[in-house]
């Protein structure tokens, strides 16, 4: 009876675990195989180089800037977009009518490809664009956008925060939901503002929302790709480099299949690092302050 | 034995693949040349198709042979990919063919081909096309800011940029956006043009040696920062810039010609604009020949084609190119020159630039003066440096022109020795 | 106090609309230059006339340019896009089932690998992968973009989260009727899972719809290309034509908009109900 449920629940499962296997621990096995050595993809000969690809990859400036850009953009993604969903959430929350309406049309730049807002924002700071046209003839001049590191930053960090804002306030929306209008009304019969109800209400009853967000925004950070890809290219000199850009480029521009291999292993610890301190961080802050 | 292989491959059809390069005026040619081939050799399939990028068309070729899915030959391919190929044994030396000097002979390549053999003596390539890079003025504009002609040399391109800007402040001598991008291949298109003009074409690497003009080249980056500084250079994207006379100077390959004709007809050569060698150094001779960089490609047989194929795709070949008429299609259908030592001299083309794009002129008579790419297997990581250890840091005055440039030496001379 | 209210709100809407408009201006903006004279595209805002030229352009060719294969492409995205959701629509929902309802040996560790399979970088798979692909021999093939996506384990964890809220009863009463365990899952629960599956299925969709790496690597035959592979291409040789650039993206772009509207009603309720659980 007991092996039939077990066949029965294996057999279920199977798509997923013939699935894994086949495109997820093959491939793991043989990237992490690769790591040791430099090879071109097309050479008949591998050549076996033991640690040297790490050792390159710990001495070589494009995978700091690689490292470091990760937690400059972090800086600038993750508290834009906490704020800028929440204050959609916000106001989707205290819309009488069509909150529906608003909470899908903010969501919509989720569905957007990189690749066609890049070809957006490209127009849109050209230099001889409207925009631009106009911030000369109002200022003089026109910032270099994406010549500028750190403006190229921000330009690519708010095309993201513009694509994820809406996801994270339906997020919060949830969380708001949840909270029950009584609480509300007693804090209003305590003689309680809106500010100090936000404070002492929502923003500690929003504690699972704020996790999942934040958890989400820092892990995504690993990850960007397209927008770079297409706008910058990672520079200018770097400022907007990314570990998927310089894996990209190691494995597929410059074909060395095994150092490229070697980039992407530092990229995961790096992931799984820095998502594992920003859990630890927000649930130690939330039990602190007593929200968990 | 033989006479039975014979009669055999002569009854099947063998399928050979061709890839051009992924522009679409290119892919016409080759699919033209198919056909005709085709309907008197009914025994060959011959299947044309535009290169995949991912995202350059070198990566894309790199990874159909890790797949061991190339096709049998391609175009497109400079000396310094080449180089790379013929390392990994993927490409096969076309002179082991049998009928190879007659092919030279045919195409009047003896003096061209020399600048495409390899480290180890043989040819992997044959040169297709030679566009070498000029300069492009809009003459309209000059004419009416004083000028009867283009200015020749640093000094003047400057001089040039005081009257644009007192006139016309919204305007540019030049529109570079990419030179702050460090993508190598961009560099073909902004230092290789002004560095060959300031140094005679002396050699930037010569096997695992930096043999470049010091001098030369740290005066192509001063004349950059300098264009920058006074803001006769912007390297920010612009919609359009020299088409619409927003700026003056651009560098400029034949492909644009056709692209022009669709959009810009009002550009017309000898009136609104004029084609010239690059600017140079202001002690440069005026007498002297002003060499520039050739945006030079060509074609190569991939090593894991079948004899069968690798034999019918070597007689296509020859059939393509021991005919002038074909080159003369190729100039008519892609707006370039082909690689020929004879393409500013014989009368078949020289008459037809003449009467069809005399804009075409200046390009067919600077290819003797206009150097390939040079050829080292780390072409790519080379050339990515330029613009990040060198170019970037000078134009935004980080580094001086001449330390950029020690720069430069200092990081790819690893890259040499390996 | 009800005038202020009536204050409140309207300053409210005004808000909700500027913000509204805001979050769609690079959508309007993509449409009115792709119907722009090619000379006003990125140069003035509203151009002077509209016409059809850079979409008579992309899907026809012009002046020395091969038409390119556009509407292949689309072609393409949709057929690899709607199988490989489909597929993991119908199989997250499978294993999800198993996983919630079942108790089987096994389980745990199941579980536990999908939570490390959902968080590893899929990137450092990239390089192995195509490698895997090519000695498949699926390299340049529909099954080089469809295989390696065919399960989803956000899916998978989406339903399993779902079915394990469900109060036991219902599952227990479809059980006592003796039926299989995929007509129970196909008839009764995801019929109950409708808000789940719009949620996941749209995702997925727009996840596959809009995916340039792996399609870009695999693909070498035009005929194959998806079409924000294609348009990727576009900028390249083709940068000199922004206007029937803006076209593609619209091609790219509007179909997702215009299933997300459909399926929008459904949509935010599954929102709330899926992170609710």
């Amino acid at each position: 009876m007991n092996w039939k449920k077990d066949v029965g629940g294996w057999l279920l499962a199977s798509p997923y675990v013939l699935a894994a296997t086949v495109f997820f621990l093959i491939p793991l096995g043989w990237s992490l195989s690769l790591v040791f050595y430099d090879w071109n993809l097309i050479d008949p000969v591998r050549q076996f180089v033991g640690l040297e690809n790490f050792r390159t990859a710990f001495t070589t400036s494009r995978v700091l800037y690689a490292f470091v850009n990760t937690y400059k953009y972090a800086a600038i993604f993750v508290p834009s977009v906490v704020v800028a969903a929440l204050v959609l959430a916000l106001i989707v929350q205290h819309l009488p009518r069509l909150k529906q309406f608003f909470a899908v049309g903010f969501f919509l730049p989720y569905l957007a490809s990189g690749v066609a807002v890049g070809l957006v924002v490209r127009g849109i700071l050209s230099y001889d664009s409207p925009f631009n046209e106009f911030l000369r003839a109002t200022f003089g001049s026109s910032p270099r956008w994406l010549r500028d590191p750190t403006l190229a930053l921000v330009v690519i960090s708010a095309m993201i925060v513009w694509k994820f804002a809406g996801y994270y306030a339906l997020i919060f929306l949830a969380g708001l939901q949840g909270i029950p209008r009584e609480l509300y009304e007693a804090a209003c019969l305590d003689g309680a503002g809106p500010f100090v109800q936000f404070r002492r209400i929502t923003l500690p009853l929003l504690y699972p929302a704020f996790y999942t967000v934040l958890v989400l925004a820092v892990g995504l950070c690993f990850g960007i790709f397209t927008e770079p890809y297409v706008l910058t290219g990672g520079g200018p000199r770097f400022a907007t480099h990314t570990w998927q850009l310089e894996i990209y480029y190691q494995a597929f521009d410059r074909y060395r299949a095994g150092y490229g291999a070697t980039v992407a292993v530092l990229n995961a610890v790096a992931t799984f690092v820095s998502v594992l301190i920003i859990r630890r961080v927000v649930e130690a802050w939330g039990v602190r302050r007593g929200f968990r | 034995m033989l006479m039975a292989f014979g009669l055999l491959s002569a009854a099947q059809v063998v399928e050979i693949t061709f890839w051009t390069a992924p522009n679409p005026s290119q892919e016409v040619f080759w699919r033209q040349m198919a056909e005709a081939y085709m309907a008197i050799n009914p025994n060959v399939k011959i299947v044309v198709s535009p290169m995949p990028e991912v995202p350059t068309s070198e990566a894309g070729i790199l990874a159909a042979i890790a797949a061991r899915t190339p096709p049998t030959a391609s175009e497109n391919i400079f000396i310094g990919f080449g180089e790379q190929l013929a390392r990994s044994k993927a490409i096969v030396p076309w002179n082991t063919l049998p009928g190879w000097d007659n092919l030279v002979q045919n195409r009047a390549m003896n003096q061209t081909i020399e600048g495409w053999k390899f480290a180890d003596g043989n040819y992997y390539i044959i040169p297709l096309y030679v566009n070498a890079m000029l300069i492009g003025w809009r003459l309209d504009i000059l004419r009416e800011l004083g000028y009867s002609q283009p200015p020749r040399t640093y000094s003047e391109v400057l001089a040039v940029g005081e009257v644009v800007k007192a006139k016309y402040p919204g305007k540019f001598v030049w529109l570079r956006s990419e030179l702050e991008v460090p993508t190598w291949w961009q560099r073909w298109f902004d230092f290789f043009v002004f560095y060959y003009a300031a140094s005679q074409g002396k050699a930037l690497i010569t096997g695992r040696e930096i043999t470049a003009d010091d001098q030369a080249a740290i005066g192509v980056l001063q004349f950059f920062k300098t264009l920058r500084d006074r803001k006769f250079l912007i390297t920010e994207p612009l919609a359009t810039g020299f088409e619409l006379g927003r700026t003056v100077m651009t560098v400029l390959g034949p492909w644009t010609f056709p692209w022009w004709r669709e959009n810009y007809p009002e550009l017309v050569y000898g009136q609104t604009f004029v084609v010239t060698p690059p600017p140079v150094p202001d002690a440069y001779p005026a007498e002297k020949p002003v060499f520039t960089f050739a945006d030079a490609k060509g074609v190569v047989l991939y090593a894991q084609a079948t004899p069968a194929q690798r034999q019918a795709m070597w007689e296509f070949i020859q059939w393509v190119f021991s005919n002038p008429a074909h080159d003369l299609k190729w100039i008519e259908i892609t707006g370039m020159l082909p690689a020929r030592d004879d393409v500013g001299t014989n009368a078949l083309f020289t008459s037809y630039i003449q009467e069809k794009e005399p804009a075409l002129l200046p390009y067919a008579q600077n290819i003797p003066y206009a150097l390939p790419p040079f050829a080292h297997p780390e072409f790519v990581e080379i050339q990515e440096l330029m613009g990040l250890e060198c170019i970037y840091p000078v134009l935004v005055g980080e580094l001086t022109p001449a330390r950029g440039w020690d720069a430069w030496k200092r990081a790819i001379r690893p890259l040499l020795v390996k | 106090m009800s005038r202020a209210r009536l204050v409140k709100g309207f300053v409210l809407y005004a808000v909700a609309i500027v913000v509204l408009l805001l979050m769609i201006s690079p959508y309007l903006y993509m449409l009115l230059q792709s119907l722009a004279p090619w000379r006003e595209v990125d140069r003035v805002l509203f151009p002077s006339t509209y016409g059809w030229r850079s979409y008579e352009w992309l899907l026809g060719g012009g002046v020395g340019a091969l038409p390119r294969p556009w509407l292949r492409a689309w072609a393409n995205s949709a057929l690899v896009a709607s199988v490989v959701t489909f597929s993991r629509v119908a199989l997250g929902a499978v294993v999800g089932y198993a996983l919630a309802v079942l108790a089987f040996r096994g389980r745990r560790l199941i579980q536990n690998f999908i939570l490390f399979h959902m968080f590893y970088p899929g990137i450092i798979l990239l390089i192995p992968a195509f490698l895997l692909i090519r000695s498949l021999g699926l390299y340049d093939t529909y099954w080089a973009m469809i295989l390696p996506g065919l399960v989803s384990t956000w899916a998978i964890f989406m339903y399993a989260n779902f079915f394990r809220s469900l109060p036991r009863e219902v599952i227990e009463a479809a059980r006592m009727d003796g039926a299989g365990e995929l007509r129970i899952i196909f008839q009764i629960m995801v019929p109950i899972a409708r808000p789940v599956t719009a949620i996941v299925f749209l995702f997925l969709f727009m996840e596959r719809w809009v995916e340039l790496l792996w399609d870009m690597i695999v693909i070498r035959d035009p005929s194959k290309q998806t079409l924000n592979v294609l348009l990727t291409t576009m900028f390249g040789p083709y940068g000199g034509y922004p206007g029937p650039l803006y076209a593609a993206g619209v091609l790219l772009t509007f179909p997702i908009l215009i299933l997300f509207l459909i399926f929008s009603r459904r949509f935010v309720k599954g929102v709330s109900l899926v992170i609710s659980t």
